[in-house]
């Protein structure tokens, strides 16, 4: 990331963006303008520049092979087994640049990677927002209590392949059917603090047994959305310890995490927070469930 | 998604419904972007084989990691023609084509190498784009086209042109600017973030 010094001034790298842009300069340079973009919204901008002006000097382009095409279509892969491997080595590529960000206002997969043992918090966003949260992380014992507490006995089903009617939302792509399909894959109905017997359903978790975890609010009045200064924060509880999982943004559809390690969630709980995320929660969750093993 | 209108979608919602793994989307991206993706790789690797092994990786790339794409650095397009840039760069810098490259630049000339480019660059180009680059001075020109289409380091275009390499460093900068500035008194405005 930004954080590897350069040996390089932000002056003498603004002289190499126009051929940088143009990959004109060896590996080891581009290495280190590469680190400067990713602190540096003005050359990072100054490179998208350039890029257009060559893609428009690049852009002559007539009718594509179709041939070509059958060739990148059969290189694939077809089945929802090879879906959910891709989507599973997606979720664990780290974001390497800021630029690696969602397409605005939808909803793209961005891994949340938990503790895998020992720590208290998990990182919910950068590596600058680790750091604060891990120091800060002492404060969430005594708030795990809490959460706890406030974790009702939920129903959780073990799909052992069953198709349910989350796979008729049109929304799920093949791999995230193909995931809640998968045997060892747990599901846990998360509902209102307070709610009984039928009717309410916020949101539901899909947890495969790799660790990777999705956040499925595609009813459309589960989760309702959210000002844009607010974001609903996904909790699990693990141990003694509530661990943030991730922010799931105001307007949640379906949203990847990843818990990794060797220590089971227990519990998940979803909280309104305000935008950022929060170390640790004051709040009443809006949703919670428990998984059983 | 499978209810998405591909031939009426934006390519943001295309790489969109590429994240959710709906090949349709993937195919209309091909069907827009995949000429100019070929022809660039074309041109710079001047072999076929080469050139479509290029273009079904920058696809298949997009299909693995659409993230990648960001909508508010630029369009598609260019996000599509600077990976087809990279990766056939790549290739012609990879060490055989190096040593076939060194051979040949020690009998070429600079003009020579120029009028190559120059002839595949003239063949299909915009009218506007070929104003707005004819615009250019010859000195800020030449780096750019050396480095674009000849897939050269600034290093080697220094060497062809024989200028210093700072100087080629700055002049494909302020070409690339000027570039920009001709092209929107065109009326072509090129996207991208501002500065």
């Amino acid at each position: 990331m930004s954080t590897q010094p350069t040996p390089l001034s932000h002056t003498e790298i603004e002289e190499f963006l126009g051929a940088y842009a143009l990959d004109a300069v060896d590996r080891e340079t581009a290495d280190i303008i590469e680190a400067h973009l990713d602190g540096c919204v003005r050359c990072a901008a100054e490179v998208s520049q350039h890029h257009e002006v060559a893609g428009l000097l690049a852009n002559s382009g007539g009718v594509p092979p179709a041939e070509l095409w059958e060739g990148i279509a059969g290189r694939l892969g077809g089945t929802s087994e090879e879906s959910w491997d891709r989507l599973a080595a997606r979720l664990d590529v780290p974001a390497d640049r800021p630029s690696d960000g969602a397409v605005p206002g939808e909803r793209v997969p961005q891994p949340h990677r938990a503790v895998a043992s020992g720590g208290d918090v998990v990182p919910i966003g950068t590596a600058r927002r680790r750091s604060r949260l891990v120091a800060a992380g002492a404060g969430l014992v005594a708030a795990a209590a809490a959460v706890i507490a406030l974790v009702l006995g939920l129903q959780v089903h073990h799909l052992n392949g069953q198709v349910n009617a989350l796979q008729a939302t049109q929304n799920l792509s093949t791999a995230e059917r193909a995931a809640i399909a998968a045997p060892n894959t747990t599901r846990v109905v998360m509902s209102a603090p307070g709610a009984t017997g039928q009717g309410s359903t916020p949101a539901t978790i899909v947890l495969t047994a790799a660790g990777t975890g999705f956040v499925i609010n595609d009813a459309g009045d589960g989760l309702a959305p959210l000002p844009s200064d607010r974001t609903y924060q996904l909790w699990g509880v693990v141990g003694s310890k509530v661990i943030s999982l991730g922010l799931l943004g105001s307007r949640p559809g379906i949203v990847p995490f990843s818990v990794a390690g060797s220590h089971g969630v227990s519990a998940f709980a979803i909280t309104d927070e305000v935008a950022g995320g929060v170390v640790a929660s004051a709040n009443q969750p809006v949703a919670e469930g428990k998984v059983q093993v | 998604m499978v209810d998405l209108d591909v031939e009426q979608a934006s390519d943001a919602n295309l790489v969109v419904a590429v994240g959710r793994w709906y090949e349709p989307a993937l195919a209309e991206v091909y069907r827009r972007h995949g000429g100019a993706v070929h022809a660039l790789a074309r041109r710079i690797l001047r072999s076929d084989p080469p050139a479509e092994e290029v273009t079904q990786e920058v696809f298949l790339d997009l299909w693995r990691h659409p993230e990648k794409f960001d909508a508010q650095r630029g369009t598609l397009r260019s996000f599509l023609l600077a990976r087809t840039h990279g990766k056939s760069v790549d290739v012609v810098r990879s060490e055989e084509s190096r040593r076939r490259r060194e051979e040949r630049m020690t009998r070429e000339t600079a003009t020579a190498a120029y009028d190559i480019d120059r002839e595949v660059w003239d063949m299909a180009v915009a009218e506007q784009v070929k104003d707005a680059l004819g615009a250019l001075p010859d000195e800020l020109r030449q780096p750019i086209e050396l480095a674009y289409f000849g897939g050269r380091t600034y290093r080697e275009v220094a060497v062809l042109l024989d200028e210093p390499e700072g100087t080629v460093k700055s002049r494909i900068r302020s070409g690339l600017g000027r570039l920009r500035v001709h092209l929107a008194e065109r009326g072509v405005e090129p996207a991208g973030a501002g500065l």
